[in-house]
């Protein structure tokens, strides 16, 4: 412990029981009426949410936050209405979202001009600012207000229940929210094997990507022999088009505080890291400033509420290593060393950190812990389908209309998420293809979109749940273009140790390198499926594992896209710089010249002013008079 | 190389860098070695206060060089072979000076699928460097970062610490050239002289 922990748990209170209590009775009333929509009541009291995740944060919701603050002071409304900065709300495409309760009123992208007129018309003047307001037209044209939207109704917050609803920053709020109930129960109500039967019951699998079952997880640590032991928290999300667990540390960090202690109860650990990567610093803030309010209230130290149980926690800021993710990696790299995974067994559940046991789990499994000691195993396992119970939190990006971060029951299917909660493709035309679980996961095609999600059923068909980034795609993109991306991302991030990895991994990239130039072979499609089965059977961890299902996956559902570069040299999706034709437009162009003083082939001409052509017999096929237009006046096709 | 293999144990630390090390001569100021001093007695421990202090070394100089790495590894009784296989493992740590300005690509699957790669070839034209160098000028180091997790803004980059989204190559331009001469402007004013005698 740090000398400055010391300080200031010496200057801090222990609450008790019932000074937790007492927080949860006085709070709570103001909490729920977060939940409601009483769009037509006038409240003598207004909680303004205004969504301080990440995503907000970069559309400036900090300065919406302030301006609604100072307008609200000069308004005389400091009695009647609060500023309350929440974590993500899950909608980032109308980002900054500012919810205005109990009235139940979203409003989409507010910025300083929106922040006055909110507090100028609505809370001054009960009257919702109608433009600024969050809409949605259903299928039959009917306006949906607010929390009516399917973006809302067809999820279900187990995971993120906080997320958007809280302030981060504000342990009281966490506790009024049932926060810490689950802590209390485990170490006074129940004993350390009823609640690792509660975990076992509820059905819980990992939410970091291989969904190993947590109850037994937590087991076979809890019987593993040794002196000391350790509890991780895996939050190094690499995945490129993840960004679940960013949400829950930024939105909800207590969560996950409070189901570690709980699981450093039960197997009996004092100790814990978490484990964040370098690119979230506003994670690391809220964690760490979590990490403080717990201290000064004795939820964690010596002696937690009063109880026999001691634990801490310290965060660990990872420096840019997409391998760490991995198990042993990540153990490594809090040791201080280069994370290079090493094969098991033996399991960290056996020699982990410093070669203690050692139990880690990710940043959505923790989460979930206190709401199965709160609301049962048999509740949890309600949700879900036979195999896989529960929710999963999915980061829904790439051409969908409502991008952002999304919970919903394991069982439902890819049409429902892309279609009705993502609400369907900005361009309009149904989606091709869904990239699920980042560069170890693979791609969906369009085909599989009414197969319910969980473990298995993603596994058969050569995706996996991963950790759940969920990429959308229409015909404009390319499948070989995309695998060969991951490819690309997995060659430099491979640490090296293991010879399939490195070089094959390398290969695979060289081969669609070619392809992706015009210049592949027909018999390089067998090369990929070959090869790609070789790394995956024969790499030491599960970067190498998986690293080849990007393409697997895409050979096997988009061959005929393969064939096209290969046999036709033509890329359907017109994104293969090498395989265009470039066009420009005469109507377009307006004879600035800058294509040709960029083009190395000396293939475009014209006098200034007019409008230029491309000579086709010289053309290099680079790309770069594409990228200096000013008029977008160059077609691609 | 031979001198990075060696492992004779009177040699001076100094000299396990080799030629690498020799070509990088530069002044340390003295505040370095206290903030190490400073962190280590505040949080004794051996390795696994490795990481943690080289990002504290590279917050505050923007790089990692050789002679803190030795400096380091005295301190936390390694090898500086075994700090230089850290230091060169993550993507985080550079023993290359930045640029007064970091410009950061997020290429992550979102950004990638909204065509990132315009912006960083629209970056490499207006600043005339490659992905990865710093301008000759040090006002602009240009790389690529995975995933920053602003995918609902794709594509996005980070400009010092203010993540930017919904990004044309015609923005990203726009901006760069704006900071550049709002870069110049404040360093003409902090050394008129200097910037006069270029």
């Amino acid at each position: 412990m740090t000398s400055r922990t010391q300080d200031r748990v010496a200057e801090s209170r222990t609450v008790t029981r019932s000074d937790l209590a007492a927080i949860r009775e006085r709070l709570r009333p103001r909490l729920e009426a977060r939940g409601r929509a009483e769009r037509e009541s006038e409240p003598t009291q207004r909680d303004v949410l205004a969504c301080a995740g990440g995503g907000c944060v970069s559309s400036r919701s900090l300065a919406v936050a302030e301006t609604l603050e100072q307008e609200i002071s000069a308004a005389n409304l400091d009695e009647r209405a609060r500023v309350v900065r929440v974590g993500c709300m899950g909608l980032c495409d109308a980002a900054p979202l500012v919810l205005v309760s109990p009235d139940g009123v979203y409003y989409r992208n507010v910025d300083e001009e929106g922040a006055r007129r909110i507090v100028a018309e609505h809370l001054a003047s009960n009257r919702p600012v109608a433009d600024l307001e969050l809409t949605w037209q259903d299928g039959e044209g009917k306006v949906l207000r607010g929390s009516e939207i399917p973006f809302f109704t067809r999820q279900v917050k187990i995971a993120l229940r906080n997320c958007g609803v809280i302030d981060p920053l504000e342990i009281d709020e966490y506790i009024a929210a049932d926060g810490y109930l689950a802590l209390e129960r485990a170490l006074f109500e129940l004993s350390p094997e009823d609640v690792l039967g509660m975990i076992h019951r509820s059905g819980l699998r990992g939410r970091g990507g291989a969904g190993f079952p947590v109850g037994l997880k937590w087991q076979f640590v809890r019987e593993a022999e040794g002196d000391e032991k350790f509890v991780v928290c895996n939050a190094d999300e690499g995945d490129p088009g993840a960004f679940m667990d960013r949400g829950i540390l930024e939105g909800d960090p207590h969560s996950v505080i409070e189901g570690m202690i709980i699981a450093g109860h039960v197997i009996g650990s004092r100790q814990g890291y978490v484990y964040v990567r370098a690119e979230y610093p506003l994670a690391i803030a809220r964690l760490g400033s979590a990490l403080q309010q717990a201290r000064s209230y004795g939820l964690l130290g010596d002696k937690i509420v009063g109880s026999g149980h001691s634990f801490d926690l310290e965060i660990r800021i990872g420096a840019g290593a997409f391998v760490c993710g991995e198990e042993t990696a990540l153990m490594y790299s809090i040791e201080g060393k280069r994370g290079m995974p090493r094969p098991r067994p033996p399991f960290p559940a056996q020699k982990g950190l410093w070669g203690k046991p050692t139990l880690l789990n990710n940043v959505e499994t923790w989460a979930n812990v206190p709401v199965i000691l709160c609301r049962g195993a048999e509740w949890y396992s309600s949700v879900g389908t036979k195999g896989s119970k529960g929710t999963k939190v999915f980061a829904l990006a790439g051409g969908v209309r409502n991008t952002g971060l999304v919970e919903v029951p394991m069982g439902i299917t890819l049409r429902e998420v892309v279609d009705e909660i993502g609400g369907g493709m900005r361009s309009g035309v149904p989606f091709k293809a869904v990239q699920s679980g980042g560069p170890s996961g693979g791609c969906l095609p369009a085909t599989s979109a009414d197969v319910p999600i969980d473990y298995e059923s993603l596994q058969e068909l050569g995706a996996m749940m991963g950790s759940g980034g969920l990429i959308t795609m229409d015909e404009g993109t390319c499948m070989v273009a995309l695998a060969r991306f991951f490819l690309e991302f997995l060659v430099d991030e491979s640490c090296g140790k293991c010879p399939p990895c490195r070089i094959g991994v390398r290969v695979l990239l060289n081969i669609l390198d070619r392809i992706t130039k015009g210049e592949g072979r027909i018999e390089d499609l067998d090369v990929l499926e070959s090869l790609g089965d070789h790394i995956r059977r024969t790499s030491l961890c599960g970067l190498g594992q998986t690293a080849p299902n990007a393409v697997l996956s895409t050979v096997r559902h988009f061959r005929q896209e393969y064939e096209a570069h290969v046999c036709e040299h033509r890329c359907p999706a017109a994104q293969c710089r090498a395989l265009l034709t470039y066009v420009i437009s005469s109507e377009l162009c307006n004879g600035c010249a800058q294509c040709a003083d960029v083009c190395p082939s000396a293939a475009i001409s014209g006098r200034r002013e007019h409008a230029h052509h491309v000579d086709q017999s010289l053309c290099v096929h680079c790309g770069a008079c594409l990228t200096v237009c000013p008029t977008d006046g160059i077609q691609a096709t | 190389m031979s001198d990075a293999i060696s492992t004779d144990p009177t040699r001076e630390p100094q000299a396990f860098f080799g030629a690498e090390r020799a070509q990088i001569t530069e002044e340390i100021a003295p505040e370095v070695w206290t903030e190490i001093d400073d962190y280590l007695a505040r949080t004794p421990g051996a390795h696994e206060r490795l990481i943690p202090l080289l990002h504290r070394v590279q917050e505050s100089l923007g790089h990692i060089p050789f002679a803190v790495q030795e400096y380091v590894a005295d301190k936390l009784g390694l090898s500086p072979i075994q700090v230089y296989g850290v230091v060169s493992f993550y993507h985080f740590f550079t023993t290359t000076p930045r640029g007064e300005n970091e410009l950061k690509v997020c290429m992550g699957t979102a950004c990638f699928l909204r065509h990132a790669q315009r912006l960083v070839e629209t970056l490499e034209q207006t600043l005339g460097v490659a992905l990865g160098q710093v301008t000759d000028d040090r006002l602009f180091s240009l790389e690529q970062v995975r995933c920053i997790g602003a995918c609902g803004l794709a594509p996005a980059m980070i400009v010092n610490d203010e993540t930017l989204g919904n990004l044309s190559p015609k923005d990203v331009r726009k901006r760069v050239l704006r900071l550049k001469a709002k870069t110049l402007r404040e360093r003409e004013r902090e050394s008129p002289s200097e910037t006069r005698s270029d």
